[in-house]
């Protein structure tokens, strides 16, 4: 309802900007149908917040991102001369149906796309259809006729992207073995407080890539060997993470360390516990915020809708092998999170800045995730583009003003340190390994001609 | 009779009120409690309760615990006087002026009190001058609470004064109550004052934080030095942690040796206390030995023999809820993986939210029996106050409950609180107080149980208390009016106190016995009286400081039916004298002072029991170690565990020395174990060839010359679920024993197996049937696996048999030829019929008997000359719920259609049937589920058809269970009735038999011996069944009488073992040591 009030409210700009379109087409034809990257914007912001409500982890996040970018994308393709396809650049995308009539808006077809395929993903259908349907009056009311033969392309493209990721493992891998604690191993993942919730994703790796050869394409190097022993680097590692997390605890709230790391917390699901009163703190996800980096890159750069669509189709199919490389490592090191060691070994009463994430330490997500989708962004928006970043503004947080998107990504993975939940080890090499997917990406898709 | 009853009742309302009457004439004449109105009463106290958004259950974690209540007859007129704290209002003092009027005279007593945030509120004659005093407990020093506990001295005249500075009683901290007890029997009273902690700690932290003393949340025990008050927790063995959440504290002379002890409740994840009175001004906490698990969010707890054994029995509460709708929508227990670490690696004991009920077995562990028993689900209970209500003779009990909201609402955990949170997000707080007011009200009725005397219970809470929902906490048992039944008192939040009027009446006879014992006790508390009458004995202890920051009357009440006089009356003062009454007529308040007292023992004479644990365990060093393999994270919805049925056991000569030998097999990871007997016990022999065979998980075993050469050989069967590197680790093994030692040989059945039976016909050398029963297949619960009989080495397929746990070769039918019997899970015993080498399956069941069947072995129970069998099964203390006319069902399919099969279990309440896990659990296996139900709220109450949609569940293939009980298939001319066994031996699944003449008196008796562990958290730990010898139906004694330590382990297998003609008892564990008992030893 509220949507629909918003979306009545723009109506009549956009009408005024339409008026002589109309006026055109008044006696002939209805007007057609606009579709602007605002459009595309907005759609990708309902699913960050239905995202968010739902509670989908890091990684099936970036899924949930993917696809309804591509599937988007192949229906701009076939118009756009400018842009090819991922067809047979992608594992087992096959060719999308072609449009019957080429007088097709495409523009709406991939927006109709891009809600479609987006609502099979999140589990709150019922928000992406109150969504959608305020949107589909609005169209149908416009110009039915384009609305009808748009939106029957949509979907069939929709169902086309349907079957296509249905392949990809994720059905099968949410009945596969969970993560099997072992506490004999000092140096092995354990659940961490408050919640101590088992490992999440364990199969992660098994999930399809878009443009990895394998999971373990950008096999980081081990961590430091595990121990305890003063003088050894692994220790040497723990205790800076203990003696940062306490001088910056102790220069305040006003810290820029700990500004910076609540700033890149993205943690989906941060549990509070006051005696029997529990609850939960909610922000996007790492993937996500980089995709509200995207939005703020093209309204900049005042991207077109096509470009628009292709910009959040690469980041996001960055952003989604990113996770697979990292998880790949993390469920093979399967390294124990600075908490667990400090508290066993240093200070029993310490407690991170940011909660720590439930799953395994190396390398770091966000570092991986951010190094990925920096280069992918550097590569389609230029390396020299100053940005403010207020995508968790929704969140409390204050904007930060960044002078690149590399810049952006070092600081996204030392926030993790700051923040009491990585290695500085973890942070440096997977920011490396989070690089070399995205040069990867720039380098294997051909996406502009 | 209901009839006579109303005529009475509709009487005395008569004489007392007639607008009342006609207001209530309509409704209720039958129940046992009528709510007395304020009105009438003049008892207008009410908790009021003032949130805001400085003060509310976020600032303070126990906002909604309540306030006190306590009874006592302040002017020592006869009449029980009333006394309520409130949290944040003023104390009331009512006077009970008779005819169930109160005068509210706290203004003139002085004692309306002084502290900002009260809790409880007990009575007791602190300095012995025969009136009691009042002590009121406060939270001090958090969110700018002031004040201190306050003690108020009675002056005899109807004023206190309050003292509790010249008594050292002014404590400041975080105080939930105080129990007095006279702990190092000098003849005045002592306090255990319970403190709580008011800060969650996100990180669970060592168990040992309970030793680092905290001045705020540590309990005390604070020692009475002729008035003032030291406390000696420190060296009197006393926790005080920072992680100390007391919420509940009962005092009882639990092992009955003269000494009060004391049980303490803990919340959230400290575990509770046992402290056992070790008669020397210490105490010893001693939970782990005498409590295999305990409730997990303990609140009240209160203690009383309810099975009039004369041993006082215990109850804790906690929160489960009944509704299923609250259920589904709540917050439940932990997951299975976190529990192991709190308890393995952090060291806390095994906790689960709901109510458990301890009965007492004197030196031996409790046994858990609040499923079993009903009353393990009262929601967010509050008070448990054990009493006879209805005056039966048999204890019953009352619990209260209601929270003013659901703060572990699941809903409010995931979506709401965030959704608000993110609106606030200017705001200075996390949370509001209008966020909080979208937490689900927990306004719910409270409960009361019917006992049976025998740790049964029914609930009546719809027959005998009014059903007003509320916010029910501290609670006051006591005749107010006079009339010789228990009335209760209740402080509510945000309500009237209920005051519930009790109607028994004269429709059942009682005893009310006040104490009147020497100066500085002169209530006499600690007083035992024990009761006898028709063979009955009713036991109680004088401990007033009950029911959840509460003091009741402190009276003994007894309850005896129609029993006019009662036999005799024995009475041990604290001070261990006693004194013995006879003759005494039912229906009167009788007050006793010591008379002619003699000076009581308490020591016991040790009793001669059956079995003894061996010094040295024959030499058998064994020790049976799981691998970290859990099922559950493989096939996150099955019932339980089916990799640890091991381990083997077989036992027979196999070095040809003619003396019996011991196979122990390995779970996976560990190696097999063979003890030769050598001269005075049992040696522990390497057989490279057996013990390199590590990988496989041994679960059943037999020796036997399979190769006909003329010495023994060894079959090990092999179970487990993990299917890497290869099946082969499943495959079953023989070894042959030949000249040159064992040859190993696979035998490829790959399924998880389970028991392997042999059968030698006429004596003869040579093996005839071999029947080797499989579990599960692997990695697929609920496709039945094959089972193999093998004949002349031939193997007969009985295809898809069933889950079978165990069979036997028995002539069933009386022919001379022996049969098969075959017993497993989700299915009725099969019976084959031996006939001239064919087996046949044949029905002579009389009814179909679907279980959880783990054992079977033949034995004429009933004595009637032809053999009935004994079978084992899952219990009743479970929330498996099952009987014919609503069997228990297991859905198996591919739900999701991702070539993964899932189990769902679905069971019956009123009428329909719900799955019995929660959508977290079932979504966490299919996410289609998370997209039907996007919050709780749609998918609690909702069916098992509602939930998985009536299409699905058609393509599923259903199992079913009608019967968890063990019991006996009773022979009648070779066809058989099922008969369950005693509910004693349904706390626990039943795993093994064996037959034998324990006591060689000539009669073979069975030994029964289980407990599980093999589940997830919402089941618990069935871990207090310590074993049985039955030998007829109603000869059953437990194990814990016949010296047997089968508690808190989960027996496999039981086994008669001869060393040098001698005969003892091995009883092998899973997932622990072996034992071996010495039989008779005083023979």
């Amino acid at each position: 309802m509220i949507e629909k009030m918003k979306l009545l409210n723009k109506y009549p700009i956009l009408f005024a900007l339409l008026i002589p379109v109309l006026l055109l087409n008044s006696c002939a034809e209805k007007e057609s149908i606009l579709i602007t990257s605002d459009d595309y914007h907005n759609s990708v912001d309902k699913i960050t917040l239905i995202m968010v409500h739902d509670i989908f982890s890091p990684p099936v996040a970036s899924r949930i991102y993917a696809y309804p970018n591509i599937a988007a994308y192949e229906i701009i393709v076939q118009k756009d001369s400018a842009y090819r396809s991922l067809t047979g650049q992608l594992e087992g995308l096959t060719a999308i149906p072609k449009a019957d009539d080429q007088t097709t808006n495409f523009g709406l077809a991939a927006l109709i796309a891009h809600m479609d395929v987006s609502k099979s993903l999140i589990f709150s259908e019922e928000k992406v259809e109150s969504y959608r349907d305020s949107l589909y009056q609005i169209w149908s009311a416009k110009n039915k006729t384009e609305f009808e033969t748009a939106k029957a392309y949509g979907l069939k493209v929709s169902d086309h992207i349907k079957n296509w990721y249905d392949g990809d493992l994720y059905k099968q891998t949410r009945t596969m073995p969970k993560f099997t604690i072992d506490t004999d191993d000092p140096s092995r993942w354990q659940p961490t407080p408050p919640a101590y919730m088992d490992g999440i994703e364990p199969h992660w790796n098994k999930i399809r890539s878009f443009v990895l050869d394998s999971a373990a394409q950008f096999k980081p190097l081990p961590p430091p060997p595990y121990s305890l022993e003063k003088d050894s680097d692994f220790y040497k590692e723990l205790l800076e993470v203990y003696e940062i997390s306490q001088k910056i605890t102790e220069e305040g709230d006003s810290s820029e360390e700990v500004v910076i790391a609540r700033f890149w917390d993205c943690n989906p699901y941060v549990s509070v516990t006051r005696g029997h009163l529990m609850f939960a703190t909610k922000k996007i996800t790492p993937g996500a915020h980089w995709i509200g980096i995207v939005k703020i890159a093209c309204k900049k750069s005042n991207a077109d809708f096509n470009k628009t669509v292709f910009a959040y189709t690469k980041t996001s199919i960055g952003i989604f092998d990113a996770f697979i490389s990292c998880w790949d490592e993390k469920y093979r090191s399967n390294l124990i999170r600075p908490e667990t060691l400090i508290h066993q070994n240093i200070d029993e009463n310490w407690k991170p800045i940011l909660q720590t994430p439930p799953f395994p330490e190396y390398s770091s997500g966000h570092s991986v995730v951010s190094g990925s989708a920096a280069t992918i962004l550097t590569h389609i928006f230029g390396d020299d583009f100053s940005f403010t970043d207020d995508t968790e503004l929704a969140y409390g947080l204050p904007v930060r003003f960044f002078t690149s998107f590399n810049k952006a990504a070092q600081e996204a993975a030392i926030s993790r340190m700051y923040g009491g939940i990585h290695y500085r080890f973890a942070i440096e090499i997977g920011l490396r390994q989070g690089i070399e997917v995205g040069e990867l990406v720039v380098e294997k898709l051909a996406m502009n001609k | 009779m209901k009839n006579q009853k109303f005529l009475r009742s509709m009487n005395k309302l008569w004489s007392l009120s007639l607008v009342f009457f006609v207001l209530n004439s309509c409704k209720n004449e039958d129940r046992l409690f009528e709510l007395l109105p304020a009105k009438k009463s003049g008892i207008s106290f009410e908790n009021t309760l003032t949130e805001n958004d400085e003060l509310n259950i976020l600032d303070y974690l126990y906002f909604y615990n309540g306030g006190g209540v306590a009874m006592g007859d302040i002017n020592n007129d006869g009449l029980p006087d009333l006394f309520f704290s409130a949290n944040q209002e003023t104390n009331k003092l009512y006077l009970n002026k008779g005819d169930l009027k109160f005068e509210d005279i706290t203004q003139s007593a002085g004692v309306m009190g002084k502290s900002s945030w009260n809790t409880g509120a007990v009575m007791g004659d602190i300095n012995g001058d025969g009136w009691l005093d009042i002590y009121v407990i406060a939270v001090v020093g958090i969110n700018g609470f002031v004040g201190h506990n306050e003690l108020f001295i009675n002056n005899q005249d109807n004023t206190f004064t309050e003292m509790s500075g010249e008594y050292g009683l002014d404590f400041k901290s975080y105080g939930t109550t105080a129990v007095f007890l006279d702990f190092d029997l000098d003849g005045d009273l002592d306090i255990y004052l319970l403190n709580h902690a008011v800060h969650t700690q996100e990180s669970f932290g060592r168990a040992q934080i309970r030793e680092e003393r905290n001045e705020k949340t540590g309990d005390r025990l604070l020692r009475n030095d002729d008035g003032y008050f030291t406390d000696i927790s420190e060296i009197a063995g006393i926790y005080g942690g920072i992680n100390g959440y007391g919420l509940g504290v009962s005092v009882a002379d639990f092992n009955q040796d003269g000494y009060p002890d004391i049980y303490v409740g803990n919340d959230f994840h400290e575990d509770d206390y046992y402290y056992i009175n070790n008669g020397n001004g210490t105490f010893t906490e001693s939970l782990k030995q005498y409590f295999g698990h305990t409730s997990r969010f303990s609140m009240g707890n209160d203690v009383a023999d309810i099975n009039n054994d004369g041993l006082p029995d215990i109850i804790s509460l906690d929160m489960a809820p009944e509704d299923e709708v609250v259920l589904k929508s709540s917050e439940g227990d932990d997951s299975y993986q976190t529990l192991k670490m709190r308890t393995e690696q952090f060291g806390y004991h095994y906790q689960y939210s709901r109510n458990m009920l301890y009965i007492n077995n004197e030196d031996a562990p409790y046994t858990e029996t609040a499923i079993l028993s009903g009353v393990s689900a009262t929601d967010w209970s509050w008070s448990a106050l054990f009493g006879d209500y209805d005056q039966d003779g048999k204890q019953d009990l009352f619990v209260s409950n209601g929270i003013p909201k659901r703060p572990n609402d699941l809903d409010f955990i995931h979506f709401v609180s965030s959704d608000e949170i993110q609106k606030k997000m200017n705001d200075n707080k996390l949370v509001d107080q209008q966020a909080l007011e979208m937490m689900p009200s927990g306004e719910i009725n409270n409960y009361i149980f019917k006992g049976d005397g025998k740790a049964g219970f029914v609930d009546m809470t719809a027959n005998w208390i009014p059903t007003e929902r509320t916010v029910s906490g501290a609670t006051a048992i006591g005749d107010l009016d006079g009339d010789g039944d228990l009335d209760i008192v209740i402080n509510n939040i945000n309500a009237p106190a209920g005051i519930y009027i009790n109607q028994t009446d004269q429709n059942a006879n009682y005893l009310k016995i006040k104490l009147d014992f020497k100066a500085k006790n002169p209530f006499g508390i600690g007083t035992k009286v024990y009761v006898y009458h028709n063979n009955t004995l009713q036991f109680k202890e004088l401990f007033p400081t009950r029911g959840w920051q509460a003091s009741s009357e402190p009276i003994l009440h007894f309850g005896f039916g129609t029993v006019a006089q009662i036999d005799s009356m024995k009475i041990i003062w604290p001070d261990r004298t006693f004194q013995v009454m006879l003759n005494i007529k039912t229906n009167q308040s009788l007050t006793v002072s010591p008379k002619n007292t003699l000076p009581y023992s308490y020591e016991r004479k040790p009793t001669r029991k059956l079995f003894r644990k061996t010094v040295d365990n024959l030499g058998i060093t064994y020790v049976h170690k799981e691998d970290n393999h859990t099922d559950f994270n493989y096939q996150k919805l099955i019932p339980y565990e089916v990799s640890d049925r091991g381990p083997a056991v077989a036992v027979g000569d196999l070095n040809g020395d003619g003396k019996e030998d011991i196979f122990l097999g390995g779970a996976r990871n560990q190696k097999a174990s063979v003890y030769i007997q050598k001269d005075g016990g049992f040696e522990l022999v390497d057989y490279p060839v057996i013990s390199n065979d590590s990988v496989f998980e041994d679960v059943s075993a037999q020796i036997n010359d399979f190769n006909e050469d003329g010495i023994n050989d060894l079959f090990v069967a092999s179970g487990g679920t993990i299917i890497s590197p290869s099946r082969k680790i499943l495959a079953n093994r023989f070894y042959a024993n030949t000249d040159a030692g064992f040859e190993a040989n696979l035998y490829e059945s790959y399924q998880n197996s389970s028991t392997l039976k042999t059968f030698k016909q006429n004596d003869s050398l040579r093996t005839d049937y071999f029947f080797v029963g499989n579990y599960t297949s692997v990695l697929d619960f609920g496709k039945l696996p094959n089972s193999i009989i093998r004949s002349s080495n031939i193997d007969n397929i009985l295809e898809h048999l069933g889950m079978i746990t165990d069979a036997i070769w028995d002539d069933f039918d009386n022919d001379g030829q022996t049969d098969l019997i075959v017993v497993g899970e989700w299915m009725s015993p099969k019976f084959f019929k031996n006939e001239a080498g064919t087996l046949t399956e044949v029905s002579v069941l009389n009814d179909a008997i679907t279980g959880l069947w783990q054992t079977i072995i033949p034995f004429d129970i009933d004595h009637d000359g032809d053999t009935d069998y004994l079978l084992g099964n899952w219990g009743m203390n479970s929330k498996f719920k099952a009987s014919p006319e609503a069997p228990m069902k297991m859905y198996y399919a591919d739900f999701d259609d991702n070539g993964t099969t899932e189990t769902i279990i679905a069971i019956e309440k009123e009428g329909k049937y719900y799955p019995l896990l929660g959508l977290n659990e079932l979504s966490e296996q299919m996410v289609f589920l998370r997209k039907k139900f996007s919050n709780y709220k749609d998918f609690a109450g909702k069916t098992i058809e509602e939930v998985m949609g009536v299409d699905l569940l058609a393509n599923a293939t259903v199992f079913e269970v009608n019967t968890l009980s063990s019991g006996f298939l009773r022979n009648t001319d070779n066809t058989f009735t099922f008969d369950a066994l005693p509910n004693e031996l349904q706390t626990a699944p039943i795993k093994a038999f064996v037959t034998y003449d324990f006591n060689g008196d000539g009669k073979q008796s069975v030994l029964a011996g289980g407990n599980y562990f093999g589940v997830i958290p919402f089941h618990g730990r069935f871990d207090s069944f310590s074993g049985a010898m039955i030998n007829s139906e109603e000869s059953i004694t437990l194990g814990n009488q016949l010296g047997l330590e089968m508690e808190h382990k989960s027996v496999r297998h039981l086994k008669i073992i001869h060393l040098e003609n001698k005969p003892y008892l091995l009883v092998v564990y899973n997932n622990e040591a072996a034992q071996v008992y010495e039989m008779n030893p005083n023979n």
